[in-house]
């Protein structure tokens, strides 16, 4: 190989990783979001971001509802969805007595039943997309391609990941989110109300994961196993320590690039494992994650 | 004395219709009057596209059969299962219609997992079994004795024949070439290297996961390697990934896509997104001609005939529908061939000397020794809109060679 080929491969690797891996950065965080302030590892944010993508679809190009409404009416029905569930399956999963596994099994459902009426509206056979919403064409940066899409992808994401950070630092609801985090009992007791903070935490999850489909869905196709990405999600969480959301967002990133890398590099069938590889790593060097701070050691 | 004769000739002719029945009886399925097929074939689920239509295209042959007075005098009785395409659907189908309805053959079988799924326990039961269309060839490499299918192509003839139009008509002697990581791309990968190697041409192998969503790595080795042609054996959705990101990434030369991945062209067309990414396009076809075209047309208009609700309905008949022929013809002939003392061995002796033309782009031939019967495939040139047939007929070389 040529250095020349090398040197196409790292930028349009790195280029094209860092559009994927964005998404990846998006899921993840949704997912870091409610693990911290509801103890669930949500095992339902694939078909979540699925179902999201779906609901476009059929807005979209079953009901020619216009894109400047389809999309804010995406987003605004996956989190009241997101949070509806929260409020009538897990507070009352929680409040019956039995192990919090319960919880993660309520989710594994919530993601059994988004793939069952996808299937059931009959457009599930086959994959399917709707139209970009942005003007096709490329631009060249060094000797990588990026599609406007690409581009938007990566902006948009970039921009949601800061507003998100700025929310929960500056906001009220903001702290309230991270002193649930931190420590419920406290929170509640300096008078936070938990449910609600917990069903915001779920509607904000949801509502990543609808942008996320939304950005996405014109690139990849939409079949009802599309929420495997969540996989990947769940390895940048992983990655970056899956209570940090600097750290998820960083391991999106990681994955996206590693994966095309690898691809280019070493073998196309070798992208799948990738993320895998990359957490037996992290785990291996970084037991707690890129970001997860400093290990704690119990005495008892 | 002519007391003792009749009576003599009595016992005799009771004695002979004992020996028939028992005759009868020992076959399964088979009375003086009806022969009893056990169909089956995806009728729900989400690879029901791949064959409701192809188990209906059999139907509806087997019934003009017995509108034209039926077999040796025998009418065909058919008992229909719904497998869903799934390997536990199908195995349970199969066993039903061997132990509890009693068929004589079997035939159906439209996805390649569930038909390996199935191949054991058939195998056991010595029921001559015909396939739909599933490519099949883990039921079919190595040959068992009682199973017959790739009516509509097997991959590795998949494999071989895009290839030898690659290197044939496109005159390629660099092959690009995208195949899954999966037993698919194993079976089709198989036979088409040597097909290569013969026409003097030399392949350049990526192959992906089936559930990949970010192509940009296989493309860009495509395009890095400077190949002639690429071939997607991939499914329809990585198939359109690549074709999307082949246009992102300027890569301009032809792309051959094998019938793996062309279940509906529209919808193709709708998820690439982009007519132009259609440029220089060619796609895979095993029917003797364009689907819908005149040559094809009794087979659309027995099927408007026979189904006249749902030839009405959107999407009907399906894109696969005219595959359901050949296997339908292929029970007909051999029971034909068998004649009226038909037995489940001479059934399969009269399919493996079976070699006719039906409505697919090569001949239905089975041998002895090769049970996967169709091996050649037409070409179009897609522009996004239009199909412009290529001229010739395109087949694969490979042979079993045994273990």
């Amino acid at each position: 190989m040529d250095l020349e080929i090398v040197w196409l491969f790292v930028q349009q690797g790195v280029a094209s990783g860092l559009v994927s891996g964005a998404v990846y950065a998006l899921l993840a965080l949704a997912i870091v979001i409610v693990y911290r302030t509801t103890d669930v590892a949500n095992f339902a944010q694939g078909e979540i971001y699925m179902a999201a993508s779906y609901l476009a679809f059929f807005l979209i190009v079953v009901f020619a509802v216009p894109v400047w409404l389809a999309i804010p009416l995406t987003v605004l029905i996956v989190c009241c969805g997101a949070a509806l569930f929260q409020r009538v399956v897990l507070t009352r999963v929680s409040s019956g007595r039995g192990v919090s596994v319960n919880l993660v099994i309520a989710t594994l459902g919530l993601s059994f039943l988004l793939k069952g009426m996808v299937r059931f509206s009959g457009f599930g056979d086959a994959p399917r997309s709707f139209p970009s919403l942005v003007p096709d064409g490329a631009v060249m940066i060094g000797d990588a391609s990026l599609t406007y899409l690409d581009l938007v992808i990566l902006a948009t994401s970039l921009l949601v990941m800061a507003l998100f950070f700025w929310m929960f630092t500056y906001t009220k609801a903001g702290r309230a989110m991270r002193a649930v985090g931190m420590n419920r009992r406290a929170a509640a007791l300096v008078g936070i109300s938990l449910s609600r903070v917990q069903m915001q935490v779920w509607a904000f999850s949801g509502g990543i994961s609808a942008v996320a489909a939304l950005l996405i869905a014109p690139k990849l196709l939409l079949t009802v196993e599309m929420g495997h990405v969540a996989t990947l999600a769940f390895a940048a969480a992983i990655v970056g320590g899956f209570t940090s959301l600097p750290g998820a967002v960083i391991g999106g990133f990681i994955i996206g690039v590693a994966e095309n890398l690898v691809g280019l590099f070493i073998s196309s069938r070798a992208i799948v494992v990738t993320p895998f590889v990359v957490i037996m790593l992290v785990l291996i060097l970084k037991p707690q994650g890129l970001l997860g701070g400093a290990v704690r050691v119990r005495k008892v | 004395m002519r007391k003792r004769v009749k009576l003599l000739g009595c016992l005799a002719g009771t004695a002979m219709l004992g020996i028939t029945g028992a005759a009868l009886a020992a076959e399964p399925g088979l009375t003086d009057t009806t022969i009893k097929i056990g169909l089956f074939g995806p009728l729900s689920g989400a690879s029901q596209a791949y064959g409701q239509d192809v188990l209906n295209a059999a139907k509806m042959y087997y019934a003009k059969i017995n509108a034209e007075g039926g077999i040796n005098g025998r009418k065909i009785e058919v008992v229909v299962e719904d497998d869903r395409c799934s390997p536990n659907d199908m195995v349970a189908a199969v066993k039903k219609l061997v132990e509890q309805d009693e068929v004589f053959i079997l035939n159906g079988g439209s996805c390649s997992a569930p038909v390996v799924a199935a191949k054991d326990y058939v195998v056991r039961s010595g029921v001559p079994w015909v396939m739909l269309n599933a490519s099949g060839d883990g039921a079919l490499y190595p040959p068992q004795p009682n199973i017959f299918g790739a009516l509509s192509i097997s991959q590795r003839a998949v494999g071989g024949s895009t290839v030898e139009f690659a290197a044939k008509f496109l005159h390629a002697k660099k092959i690009g070439y995208i195949n899954h990581d999966d037993a698919y791309g194993a079976w089709n990968l198989e036979a088409a290297g040597p097909q290569a190697r013969e026409d003097g041409a030399s392949l350049i192998v990526e192959s992906v996961d089936p559930k990949i969503t970010d192509v940009t790595a296989p493309v860009l080795k495509m395009r890095a390697a400077n190949v002639d042609v690429l071939v997607l054996t991939t499914y329809a959705g990585p198939a359109q990934l690549i074709l999307k990101k082949a246009q992102e990434l300027h890569f301009d030369k032809p792309i051959v896509v094998a019938v793996n991945a062309i279940a509906n062209l529209k919808q193709m067309v709708d998820n690439v997104g982009s007519k132009d990414a259609f440029k220089n396009v060619y796609i895979e076809e095993l029917l003797m001609a364009k689907p819908g075209s005149e040559k094809l047309g009794w087979v659309y208009d027995l099927y408007k005939k026979s189904y006249p609700d749902l030839s009405s309905q959107p999407g009907h008949p399906q894109v696969y529908m005219p595959y359901g022929i050949p296997p339908a013809e292929v029970v007909v002939k051999a029971l034909q061939a068998a004649g009226r003392d038909v037995t489940r061995a001479k059934f399969i002796d009269a399919v493996e000397h079976l070699d006719f033309n039906s409505v697919m782009a090569g001949p239905i031939v089975f041998t002895h020794t090769d049970h996967a019967a169709q091996k050649a495939s037409i070409y179009f040139k897609y522009d996004g809109e239009n199909l412009t047939e290529v001229p010739g007929v395109f087949a694969s070389r490979w042979t079993y060679k045994g273990n």
